[in-house]
């Protein structure tokens, strides 16, 4: 069962630093990273750990971000691609799940660079608490920017993996980046570009008709134009 | 028993609604049980800070939706807060009722204290509590001043009444109050629960001394209580301080109403005044469905499962006990330690130029109230009042004067 929010009966661990407590048996010791990814030599362990943990965080926020964009949409298209995407994202998690445990690591252990990851994906679901002040085609728009914000980051994620596979010696370790990467990155091209030339195509729309003006101005025509888009 | 408060059903929201004569409760009559009493103080605290988070939540969204089921939601919870706090009756006097604020503090942070699995967690509650119990002992000898009465006749025999943690020692530094936090990956059920709820109670005594602290006539009265109540401020960073600040609105809606299910679930299983016992079990009911409409935020607005975070069922339901063995071995344990930042330290262990000193130097000069009132019940009553129930105090320097 794909983990989508980590808790302390699945395993829970962190790296308490600063203002952080955990009960000893949830804390990750620094001796258990620097094992990360032996295979794969002269690789700092703790840190590919830590980042590895910050990726997979983001794969968890984006999976939820699909989930509340697929039904707040008014877009039948739209809609459609969220769903599509939430689902193509889950997957993703559950590679980099299988990425971190071959490595050698715990998928459950929550670095500091992922809590931050989660703050971030956290401020991204929160357009929703503005809904009262944004008009549909606004609601619209903004939905597909924080689709383009989570895929540039989730796609940087893969080009890194990509690029650091190709830049390691042969092992075991390194085939295992080179197997995941290529199962998830065309996926994470398709979600970054899909969101960026949807978001053109819909601003355009916009922009250069007079007729959206007209219907903007009344809600009920808006909603309507909405769910007509890229018919 | 165990109990899944998401596997059932409560009253429909709409029809939680009550009319004033339902709201405007029979209170109980002061020779009540105690620790009914505290029941009743502690959900008070409980509903309160669900009113106040519930507000703070509001303040940040202009989503009509959201913000009309907070306020919906808002409104059971205030019809609630009203039928709890409304129990206390009118001719319990605000010392009286002071008396049982401490009481609560006392015996549900020590109970708490020894259920909390998390160490660093459990020693904040064991410092606090301390801090609690000199409370008590400072408010008991202020009530047989100003009322001519001893606690006795509200607190019982349940809890001893002798210093703690001296609330002059009490005044720190404002930084060293705040404390690390549990992380929300690896805390337990228990201690998420644990925190919300002392937070509660603490922050509730804080607002009610704040308050009616001014409502006597008699100056050591006032004093007393405006020194304590910055205590309870103190508390109040402190306990607050342990929550995960990564917890996002909608996850501490959900934890709010999850743990409102698991007070009233709790209370509602060891309450032996049955008229008292029927509203508990009658606002479990109303809790349980607001739980399941904030679970229904959670998933609309976050897309995350409640189910995936929140346990399979209620921990074990707390409770009010006697706890005097467990405070009696803490007090001699802990009794010298302070803060300093984050961390607790025997004072002796303070640096000569921690913030601690500067700070008791100026808030302490020119006299301290809860030092005033011990020093006035002797004169007054050739004594102080104690209730040791147990032997003599634990540290031979507290011992009652003759």
């Amino acid at each position: 069962m794909t983990t989508h929010i980590v808790t302390k009966d699945k395993g829970g661990k962190i790296k308490p630093i600063g203002m952080e407590s955990a009960e000893p048996q949830c804390q990750m010791a620094e001796d258990q990273l620097k094992g990360f990814a032996a295979g794969a030599d002269s690789l700092n362990g703790p840190f590919f750990a830590d980042l590895l943990s910050a990726f997979l965080a983001h794969e968890q926020a984006g999976f939820h971000l699909y989930q509340v964009i697929a039904k707040r949409t008014q877009n039948p298209m739209l809609a459609r691609h969220y769903r599509e995407f939430g689902k193509e994202t889950e997957d993703h998690i559950r590679i980099l799940a299988g990425l971190i445990t071959h490595l050698g690591g715990d998928p459950m252990y929550v670095s500091p660079a992922a809590r931050m990851t989660e703050m971030v994906g956290s401020k991204l679901l929160e357009i929703g608490l503005l809904a009262g002040s944004a008009d549909i085609m606004t609601l619209e728009l903004t939905m597909l920017e924080a689709v383009i914000l989570a895929e540039t980051k989730d796609h940087a994620n893969w080009s890194f993996l990509s690029m650091l596979a190709q830049d390691l010696p042969d092992s075991e370790a390194t085939r295992a980046i080179q197997a995941a990467v290529a199962q998830v990155e065309p996926q994470e091209d398709n979600h970054l570009s899909w969101a960026k030339d949807t978001w053109n195509q819909l601003a355009k729309a916009q922009t250069q008709s007079r007729a959206a003006q007209k219907i903007a101005e009344s809600a009920e025509k808006a909603v309507g134009k909405v769910k007509d888009l890229f018919q | 028993m165990a109990f899944n408060p998401l596997e059932h059903r409560g009253v429909p929201l709409d029809q939680q609604l009550r009319n004033w004569s339902e709201l405007n409760v029979e209170p109980y009559s002061k020779d009540v049980d105690p620790y009914t009493r505290c029941r009743v103080i502690t959900l008070n605290g409980i509903e309160v800070e669900s009113i106040l988070f519930s507000h703070q939540f509001a303040r940040h969204t202009d989503d009509p939706d959201l913000k009309r089921f907070l306020a919906m939601t808002r409104r059971a919870e205030q019809q609630q807060q009203r039928a709890v706090n409304w129990l206390i009756p009118g001719d319990e006097t605000t010392l009286e009722v002071t008396a049982g604020y401490e009481q609560v503090a006392i015996d549900l942070t020590a109970w708490i204290a020894r259920s909390e699995p998390d160490p660093y967690l459990r020693q904040a509650y064991e410092f606090g509590v301390l801090e609690d119990f000199d409370h008590l002992y400072r408010y008991c000898n202020l009530l047989e001043i100003v009322e001519g009465r001893s606690a006795e006749h509200i607190i019982g025999r349940c809890t001893e009444v002798m210093p703690g943690r001296p609330t002059i020692d009490q005044h720190r530094h404002p930084h060293d109050d705040v404390r690390r936090h549990y992380d929300k990956h690896t805390v337990d059920p228990r201690s998420r629960l644990h925190a919300l709820t002392v937070m509660s109670a603490e922050q509730q005594t804080m607002n009610f001394y704040m308050t009616i602290g001014n409502r006597y006539t008699e100056p050591l009265a006032r004093a007393l209580y405006a020194e304590i109540a910055m205590i309870e401020e103190q508390h109040v960073t402190h306990y607050e301080s342990l929550i995960d600040p990564l917890e996002t609105w909608f996850e501490q809606l959900v934890m709010h109403e999850y743990n409102e299910c698991y007070m009233y679930w709790s209370f509602m299983q060891e309450e032996t005044d049955p008229r008292i016992k029927a509203i508990w079990e009658l606002h479990l009911n109303m809790e349980v469905e607001q739980l399941h409409l904030a679970c229904d935020q959670l998933r609309r607005y976050e897309g995350k499962d409640p189910e995936e975070f929140l346990p399979k069922e209620l921990p074990e339901p707390i409770r009010f006990q006697e706890n005097k063995t467990w405070l009696r071995t803490t007090i001699a344990e802990q009794l010298d330690l302070t803060t300093l930042g984050t961390e607790f330290v025997r004072r002796e262990q303070l640096p000569v130029d921690a913030p601690y000193y500067a700070y008791q130097e100026r808030v302490n000069a020119g006299g301290v109230p809860s030092e005033q009132v011990i020093e006035e019940h002797r004169l007054d009553k050739g004594g102080e009042y104690r209730l040791e129930t147990e032997g003599p105090h634990p540290v031979k320097e507290l011992r009652a004067e003759s």
